[in-house]
């Protein structure tokens, strides 16, 4: 089946490689991503915290775009334009003043029929169907990842109904279970990594980092997985700095959750592009024979 | 009598706590003071002000103490706090709308460093529509450069961040994640439009 597509600006340029791994893992699994057309940037957390207007009005327009596109669904990767894209969604469903206000500018109108996918939300349902238990023919034995879903993922600045438990979710353990992948039991899935920070607030964010880093580790993890580019970006490659500062010695591969699932069907290493991590991400699984 | 509780009156603190209930959706007289937000705030320990506290500052009418302190700055937009509150207050809008409201009174903002990072965030995807990382990057590193000379940290603060991002950037280059093509989207007037809404009074 075709899907609407959209994959924000990480996904096209410092996490390009998860743009090319969810294209071909979701294409094995029947999905056809379909981008949108010139859709725009979301806004991000950016625009959250220093324009309530935009922060609603940049998602609406790809939301236009979206619902002009004919598609029933569209899948976003990134946590953060998820979110983001939701909650404009969200909001001018109950905001028809705001809708109005921003229509006016829009050639392609906010309707608010798209139905809106998390990366996850549709790798839960090809695990619950059996689709992904199916195409991974290599069981991912010997992995034990921390499944890490960071804040976007699982928590909104407003009542949403959510696919999953806000403080316990199991929607990427349940993924790693059709890979044949134990994950590891733990108490900082949720906790934020500090993305937003690891720039302009670096000691606050290697210090989040490290809490969550010395908590995978202390449980016997030997790797994290995300759905999220901006806690992969930061934990990947921000983790030298926080395991220095705050006396972590372990290092661990943060791999996206698409690389855990291409590895499983067979896709090699060079196609999935797992040179491109700051952490080395390679070594742990030839370790386990699984590259 | 002498008394430790600051005293609450309703003609000093109505016009705050009116314009921040309004502007961020949330309504803060439904706080009882749990502090369940403060247990999960991951930043409390650094803040010293903890969402409960930031909440009673407002009630109380302590603008001052409302629009300059670190919480307001240094929230992670966790969102934490606010999925926890059992009578379901998000003080992470609560920070995001004080931000603008300094901006606003044209006031310094206690960290320039964080402010000057999400408005080149918006500066640079108003350019082009999308954000191109480099242009971002770099239009911080201006802003920064700036904020830093002129009553910051200095010229060594300056020189620590570029070698910082310096490293960070060559690392990128190695890996392949750094991106050099600016895009830049056909509707661009459009999302011009947007923001010329978005920033008049």
């Amino acid at each position: 089946m075709e899907m609407a597509y959209y994959p924000g600006c990480s996904l096209h340029a410092s996490s390009a490689l998860y743009d090319i791994q969810c294209r071909e893992v979701l294409s094995r699994l029947g999905v056809d991503l379909r981008e949108i057309t010139d859709w725009n940037c979301c806004g991000a957390t950016s625009a959250a915290k220093t324009n309530d207007f935009l922060s609603i009005a940049l998602p609406a327009r790809n939301l236009g775009i979206a619902d002009a596109s004919g598609y029933a669904e569209m899948v976003i990767p990134c946590a953060s334009c998820y979110s983001r894209t939701l909650l404009a969604q969200k909001t001018l469903e109950n905001d028809k003043n705001l809708r109005e206000k921003i229509n006016v500018e829009l050639s392609d109108k906010v309707q608010g029929k798209i139905r809106l996918l998390s990366i996850l939300d549709l790798l839960v349902e090809k695990a619950k169907s059996g689709d992904i238990g199916s195409k991974a023919s290599r069981k991912l034995e010997g992995l034990k990842p921390a499944c890490y879903y960071g804040c976007l993922q699982t928590r909104y600045p407003m009542d949403m109904q959510l696919p999953d438990d806000i403080e316990n979710p199991q929607g990427m353990e349940s993924v790693c279970e059709a890979l044949g992948a134990k994950a590891i039991d733990w108490g900082y899935k949720t906790d934020c990594c500090g993305a937003s920070a690891s720039v302009n607030d670096s000691d606050v964010a290697l210090k989040l980092m490290s809490n969550i880093m010395k908590d995978a580790v202390g449980r016997g993890a030997n790797c994290l997985v995300t759905t999220c580019p901006m806690c992969q970006m930061n934990m990947d490659a921000y983790q030298n700095a926080g395991g220095e500062k705050y006396g972590v010695n372990e290092r661990l591969p943060v791999y996206f959750i698409t690389e855990l699932i291409g590895v499983s069907m067979g896709i090699s290493s060079v196609e999935l592009q797992l040179e491109r991590h700051f952490i080395e991400a390679t070594a742990l699984l030839r370790g386990l024979k699984l590259l | 009598m002498p008394s430790t509780a600051i005293q609450y009156q309703a003609e000093v603190s109505t016009p705050l706590l009116q314009e921040v209930m309004e502007r961020s959706g949330q309504n803060l007289n439904a706080c009882y003071q749990c502090r369940r937000c403060a247990a999960g705030c991951p930043v409390g320990d650094v803040t010293g002000v903890t969402p409960d506290r930031l909440i009673r500052m407002i009630v109380l009418g302590d603008k001052e103490g409302a629009m300059n302190n670190k919480l307001v700055w240094q929230c992670v937009a966790c969102y934490t706090c606010g999925t926890r509150c059992p009578n379901n207050i998000h003080t992470a809008r609560i920070t995001e709308t004080i931000k603008q409201m300094v901006k606003e009174a044209h006031l310094k903002p206690l960290t320039p460093k964080i402010a000057n990072f999400h408005s080149s965030f918006l500066t640079s995807t108003s350019h082009f529509g999308r954000m191109n990382e480099l242009e971002f990057m770099g239009l911080y590193e201006v802003r920064n450069t700036k904020d830093e000379l002129v009553g910051g940290g200095g010229l060594k603060a300056v020189i620590d961040e570029l070698k910082t991002q310096a490293r960070l950037g060559k690392t990128m280059m190695k890996l392949k994640r750094m991106h050099f093509g600016m895009e830049k989207i056909k509707g661009l007037s459009e999302v011009k439009r947007l923001y010329k809404k978005g920033t008049e009074k």
